[in-house]
């Protein structure tokens, strides 16, 4: 027996050998785990798309011309790299950089287009204007900027090669024309040149050095919007749209710059009072003896329970008054359209208090009682002993708030009404919304506010997960 | 035992200091007000621009003089809703803009202060200077409530190339309904994929059509009859384009409205408003365009046609009315006017201004303005608004004329439908 056993390979020995029913119910079994396995990836990934999808299809219809066309395609010139490569160098020929371009003193713009002609239509050059263009919505309709047309010197539309094609089932011909734009060297500046091309009704438009934004009078005229746009204006035109457009009358200040601003400025200083405020009141309730304690941690749970549409009007009288007159002694007759009082209004939360006050709970207590005997009063173990320990706890605390006050609107958009530079974020979105939307359907530059909005706290998000997860595991309270 | 450890914290002499300090603060308070304030407010969007540069140029340099402060709150958005809040709660601006949809409500709750007297006594603003139709929908029991800043008709907008393709001639000012249905199956006949009039179910659009047949919305019981023949003529008129593709519904060439629609080079014409042009600045710059008077009705010989306005009101609860007076004068302005209207933003409410050489201009947005600007005095037209219904009047025709442009009903069923709603909402 010894000897069989040690006549057969070690591997051998440790997996006898199978009979095909057993070899079969394993395949199975692995064949089990698999599918099992995809079933969830599967599950996940569609919850995923579920989810994200119809973030991810806003951003790329952020990036479009015609954010709303349909059918929607998923592939716009914006995300061809052929069209970035010409943006670049038209946005240099242009006079600007290759990032952001313009047009310029000193600009020569060359510029080439092909249309097919199909045989038996004598082909003909292209009639090149270069309109002027006002915006139908937004402040640009208002107060225009510097016109290129009225600084470019377009040269002779000159032919430059032929060559046989065939077009769905029509034989033809492709015939590129080539062109320059010069600019007539004034000391103006304009920041974009847009260009209209006309040719007769049965030549069709093949390719251009850029690819057009719209093709208009049944295949007639090719227009661009930008035609030295540099790689940014031309890929995130909406976006910048948001930021050029967007000024104040008053002030002159980039109105979208400072309404981030003024929602990063009103997050971080509430984040702050958040943390200083809870923790102390946290640390209080958990920890101290004092009469009505109880009550009031009564109150505070009582005042999470109340809708804030409840308390709202009151909320609003009080500031309007400035909190019964006490604002007139830092010299502000009402708290309304100020910071002030959007931070007055919410110093903190009853949740952070809550959470603060879970976790405080939760530490030992042998460790304060330890810093006690070496005689620490209570406001040095708060400060030493305590808040050090309490690092998960206020990340929770500082993210949800920021959170939270970064998305808030409804009281924003209540207390802060004029002028436009006090706005957040938020609210001028909602601004946005009124100038392009509403009045032209334009939901480009809506979408790309959005999208910006949006951005801190994704980030937030992907950086704090762990504590995104803490703060609801601490409460079961999400914000 | 509760009570009785609260009460600690509720001692006399703590109230007192409370007090005291209140006392204070309201003393510091007292001396405030040098200059008179007075705030005014429109809705957000392009508008901001608009009324921030005519304060900037116009009234800041006519009533600063005088002592006036003007405070300029755009409200970004449910503007209604604020207006309505704010003179409940009794914060609402001096001088706002009142929708014309939504002013009955206001005026009959004498929330608006009438301007009668300020206008006989002003020697820039009279109420003769301003289009009487206008005036007359800001109205009610001969009192005026409010200056219309702007104004919007409806006009026939129509793509030139689709009419040169199809060898037809462009639509005219002495078109009625037949002739302009004919041309339309004319320009249709160009292929499947072309379409004439752009049929958005709504009474915004067709009660121009309703209208021009002689019929009115409410008779002189306030009562509204849509089993009159002759809204029965015109819905049938209008919901029967659909055959041969002489109208089509925006919707089945992937748009949600007129404009959208005639931008696709798919659709021959529109009804539409100046509101029109901003849009097609941006989505079909180079759209070849042409704006006409909406077709008469062949019995009448008649056009009919809605205004959409806006006014410039007063508080009626306003502690500064004079002033507010002042500042409405220099809004509504002829230089202020003037300047909106050469940089075709809105049309103007003065009725002088129609001899501007913006007008004469070949610029085919001047030639469209024009046509828009003069239908607010061609033949049967009705300020957009409905006693005080609001859009709970209009839900039963839109309604009526979705269910037929989308094949779900007959027009005798669609309208029995909305006549029953009718009844129930004005009455037998």
């Amino acid at each position: 027996m010894a000897d069989a056993r040690t006549s057969v390979n070690v591997p051998a020995a440790t997996a006898a050998p199978e009979t095909p029913a057993e070899l079969e119910r394993r395949n199975a079994a692995a064949r089990r785990a698999w599918a099992r396995a995809g079933l969830v990836y599967v599950l996940l990934l569609v919850f995923s798309i579920f989810f994200m999808g119809p973030f991810l299809f806003a951003t790329l219809s952020s990036l479009k011309d015609d954010p709303i066309e349909w059918p929607p395609r998923i592939d716009p010139p914006q995300l061809k790299p052929a069209n970035w490569v010409a943006a670049w160098r038209l946005g240099k020929a242009g006079g600007g950089s290759g990032w952001f371009g313009s047009f310029g003193p000193g600009a020569e713009v060359p510029f080439e287009v092909t249309y097919f002609v199909p045989d038996g239509v004598e082909p003909q050059a292209p009639i090149v204007r270069v309109p002027r263009r006002l915006p139908g919505a937004g402040i640009g309709a208002v107060r225009p900027g510097a016109f290129a047309a009225d600084y470019a010197i377009v040269s002779d539309v000159v032919e430059t090669g032929r060559k046989p094609a065939e077009q769905d089932g029509v034989t033809g011909q492709l015939v590129t024309y080539s062109f320059t734009i010069r600019h007539n060297g004034e000391d103006v500046v304009a920041d974009r040149l847009p260009l209209d091309l006309e040719v007769p009704f049965r030549q069709t438009f093949h390719s251009a050095t850029l690819a057009p934004n719209r093709i208009e009078r049944l295949g007639r005229v090719q227009s661009w919007n930008n035609v030295t746009p540099g790689v940014i204006p031309y890929v995130f035109y909406n976006y910048t749209r948001v930021f050029q457009e967007n000024y104040s009358r008053t002030t002159g200040k980039n109105l979208f710059l400072t309404w981030i601003g003024n929602s990063f400025f009103l997050a971080v200083v509430k984040v702050l009072t958040h943390l200083v405020i809870a923790s102390m009141t946290g640390y209080a309730l958990a920890r101290l003896r004092f009469p009505g304690r109880n009550a009031l941690f009564m109150l505070i749970l009582f005042s999470m329970m109340i809708p804030g549409q409840v308390t709202f009007i009151s909320n609003y009288l009080v500031l309007r008054d400035g909190i019964f007159g006490l604002s007139r002694l830092w010299g502000q007759e009402t708290l309304l359209n100020s910071f002030t009082g959007v931070i007055l209004s919410g110093l903190c939360g009853g949740s952070a208090v809550f959470i603060m006050k879970q976790f405080f709970e939760s530490l030992p207590r042998e460790l304060e009682e330890s810093a006690r005997i070496d005689g620490a009063g209570p406001a040095t173990i708060y400060s030493r002993i305590v808040l050090p320990l309490a690092r998960p706890a206020l990340g929770a605390v500082a993210i949800l708030t920021f959170q939270g006050v970064w998305n808030e609107f409804f009281w924003p958009l209540i207390v802060l009404t004029t002028p436009q530079d006090k706005f957040t974020l938020t609210v001028g979105l909602l601004n946005l919304r009124q100038a392009y939307g509403a009045v032209a359907l334009d939901w480009g530059p809506l979408l790309a506010g959005a999208f910006i909005s949006a951005l801190p706290v994704i980030i937030v998000f992907l950086v704090f997960q762990r504590y995104f997860v803490e703060g609801i595991s601490f409460t079961g309270i999400k914000g | 035992m509760q009570s009785g450890r609260l009460g600690r914290f509720l001692r006399p002499s703590t109230l007192k200091t409370g007090f005291v300090a209140l006392l204070i603060a309201v003393l510091i308070a007292l001396p405030a007000a040098a200059q008179t304030t007075v705030r005014v407010s429109g809705w957000g969007g392009t508008d901001i621009a608009i009324v921030e540069e005519l304060i900037e140029r116009f009234v800041r340099p006519a009533v600063e003089p005088q002592g006036i402060r003007v405070v300029y709150e755009p409200i970004a958005d449910a503007y209604e809703t604020y207006i309505v809040n704010a003179l409940s709660a009794g914060t609402a601006p001096d001088v706002f803009y009142v929708d014309i949809f939504w002013a009955e409500g206001l005026m009959r709750a004498g929330q608006l202060e009438p301007l009668n007297d300020y206008l006989a006594k002003s020697s820039v603003l009279r109420a003769e200077h301003i289009i009487p139709e206008l005036l007359d929908a800001f109205s009610l029991n001969g009192q005026i409530y409010g200056i219309p800043k702007d104004f919007n008709t409806l006009a026939l907008f129509f793509n030139k190339d689709l009419f040169d393709l199809a060898g037809v001639p462009y639509p005219d000012a002495d078109d009625d309904w037949n002739t302009l249905a004919d041309k339309l199956r004319r320009v249709a006949a160009l292929g499947p994929d072309f379409y004439g009039l752009a049929l958005q179910p709504e009474y915004a659009r067709f009660g121009a059509f309703a209208l021009a047949t002689g019929w009115e919305p409410f008779d002189e019981n306030g009562h509204t009859n849509v089993l009159d023949p002759r809204f029965v003529e015109a819905f049938k008129w209008y919901t029967g384009l659909l055959a041969d593709r002489v109208g089509v519904h925006p919707q089945d060439v992937g748009q949600g409205w007129g404009g959208g629609a005639l931008s696709t080079d798919q659709v021959a014409a529109a009804v539409e408003g100046a509101w029109i042009l901003g849009f097609l600045r941006d989505s079909a710059p180079n759209l070849a365009y042409g704006a006409v008077p909406l077709p008469k009705h062949p019995g009448t010989g008649q056009r009919g046609n809605l205004i959409f306005t806006v006014s410039w009101s007063i508080n009626a609860r306003s502690q500064v009315k004079e002033e507010a007076f002042k500042v409405l004068e220099a809004l509504t302005s002829p230089e202020a006017q003037q300047w909106v209207l050469e940089r075709g933003l809105a049309l103007p409410s003065r009725a002088a201004l129609v001899d501007n050489p913006y007008f004469a201009q070949p610029d085919p947005e001047a030639q469209a303005n024009l046509v828009v600007f003069q239908g607010a005095s061609d033949g049967y037209v009705h300020p957009f608004k409905f006693l005080n219904y609001g859009g709970d009047w209009m839900a039963p025709i839109n309604d009526a004329l979705g269910a037929v442009l989308l094949g779900e009903l007959d027009a005798d069923t669609a309208l029995r439908e909305a006549q029953q709603r009718f009844d129930a909402l004005t009455g037998r």
